[in-house]
């Protein structure tokens, strides 16, 4: 373990050795972010939108999107206290973990097309502190999920990763659905 | 295979995220046509060839004729569009006066770029032009139409050029010497807003200086607007407006309430 451990000031604690089986996941999250944000930021915004039938703009299509996905992201931050056993006297029931899997990609696949559409229709954008901070959030989220989803397969990290990483995305989630459906539902009122 | 599956989820992902941008991208720029029940649709506007109901089939001949201004005769609001009932937003051309600017039209657009936003309002032969970042940068412009163009200057050497191309205004604007490019679609009435996207104006005293706010809201029913302090000074100062509530149309500031009017070339108010 130790051979293998690239971690740069490692601590001699055993706990620590699994701390290089980070980095590769955070560099390329942190490229994901840097990627998504370049381009939101050089691509000239288009306006553009597909917007689906039933609703009456493209606004509420990504607010209701943003709101479901956050809504299974909710419940991905209970299954994983449940499987942690973080909930006193609930036991883990066998499907827990299913549902933790499912709701966590239908939660993500929820969200792609919501940031694509930003990102080319609006860009990434700073004329206003909600703004500024919605386009950083954006961009960051699809780098934590990224570095989640990557050191989930891994053995042998740090105990406390997977739970900091999955903190780090539900708290970006929710921050992302603040700056945005939040503000949009109540600046438009709450309706298709 | 069970240790590969949240990759399999991220590339997923990507795949639909590149999905859903080449959708965007291949999409006709009148995209929003897309769903019959949908306000922004059946207004006729040229790209909407898709699959536009009713409306626009006379209109899809005439494309390649008359750019710019389509629609020239159709249809009255009686057309068998669902839900909203003005759909007309559409310049209600008279091609015998002028090739290429519409008598009557609202554009609203961010600028290339995305740094600003701007409204540009023709009714008859006045035009009306705003362009704001949402913060320091504001600037009007009023002019006339004349031999076909439109000629708008504001202050400070302020200068906006025109070009009208299919459903758009493409053009550029110069202010305080910073250089915009834009292209503006035109405005479509959205039935959920209360008010319509579009330019919106308020002028009132607070403390005893005479502001002037300008709001553009877009089609997606966001909106940029600044405010400038003694708006008739040189170079008035210049800051980020206050929100315009769509619901009731006024804005609150510094404890005063502004109460915005809409500038419309379809409807001729404000002009």
């Amino acid at each position: 373990m130790t051979a293998q451990s690239d971690a740069p000031s490692a601590a001699p604690s055993p706990v620590s050795t699994g701390i290089g089986k980070l980095i590769v996941p955070s560099l390329i999250g942190g490229l994901v972010a840097l990627t998504l944000g370049i381009y939101g930021r050089l691509h000239s915004p288009t306006g553009v939108v597909v917007n689906i039938a039933g609703f009456s703009s493209a606004g509420y299509v990504k607010s209701w999107l943003a709101t479901i996905a956050t809504v299974f992201a909710v419940v991905q931050v209970i299954s994983a206290l449940v499987m942690y056993g973080k909930i006193p006297r609930v036991t883990a029931p066998s499907w827990i973990g299913t549902l933790h899997k499912w709701s966590g990609r239908i939660a993500f696949l929820l969200a792609v097309p919501v940031a694509v559409n930003c990102l080319y229709a609006l860009g990434f954008q700073t004329y206003s502190t909600r703004v500024l901070i919605h386009s950083i959030l954006g961009c960051a989220f699809f780098g934590a999920f990224s570095i989640k989803m990557l050191i989930l397969p891994k053995r042998g990290v740090p105990g406390w990763a997977l739970p900091l990483a999955g903190a780090l995305v539900f708290t970006v989630l929710v921050a992302l659905w603040f700056t945005s459906a939040y503000w949009f539902f109540s600046t438009f009122g709450v309706h298709r | 295979m069970k240790l590969n599956t949240p990759v399999v989820t991220l590339l997923a992902g990507l795949v639909l995220g590149v999905g859903v941008l080449v959708t965007s991208a291949v999409w006709p720029s009148g995209s929003s046509a897309a769903s019959a029940g949908n306000p922004y649709g059946a207004t006729s506007s040229p790209a909407a060839t898709t699959a536009a109901p009713a409306v626009s089939s006379p209109a899809t001949a005439a494309t390649t004729a008359a750019p710019a201004t389509v629609a020239p005769t159709s249809p009255a609001p009686t057309t068998a569009a669902p839900t909203s009932p003005a759909q007309t937003t559409a310049p209600a051309a008279t091609s015998s006066q002028t090739k290429n600017v519409p008598s009557k039209a609202d554009y609203v657009g961010k600028v290339n770029g995305g740094g600003a936003a701007v409204a540009v309002s023709v009714s008859g032969t006045k035009a009306v032009a705003y362009l704001c970042n949402g913060g320091a940068v504001a600037s009007w412009l009023r002019g006339t139409v004349s031999n076909g163009k439109l000629n708008l200057t504001g202050k400070n050497g302020a200068h906006l050029s025109l070009d009208y191309r299919k459903a758009d205004a493409t053009g550029s604007l110069t202010t305080d010497g910073n250089h915009y490019m834009f292209s503006a679609p035109l405005v479509h009435r959205v039935s959920s807003l209360h008010r319509q996207p579009g330019l919106y104006e308020a002028t009132a005293m607070v403390h005893g200086v005479k502001i002037k706010a300008g709001w553009i809201v877009l089609q997606d029913g966001s909106q940029i607007g600044s405010v400038e302090y003694d708006p008739d000074s040189a170079i008035p100062p210049t800051a980020q407006a206050p929100v315009l509530d769509l619901a009731t149309g006024t804005a609150q500031y510094d404890g005063v309430t502004l109460v915005a009017s809409l500038i419309s070339g379809i409807s001729g108010s404000g002009f």
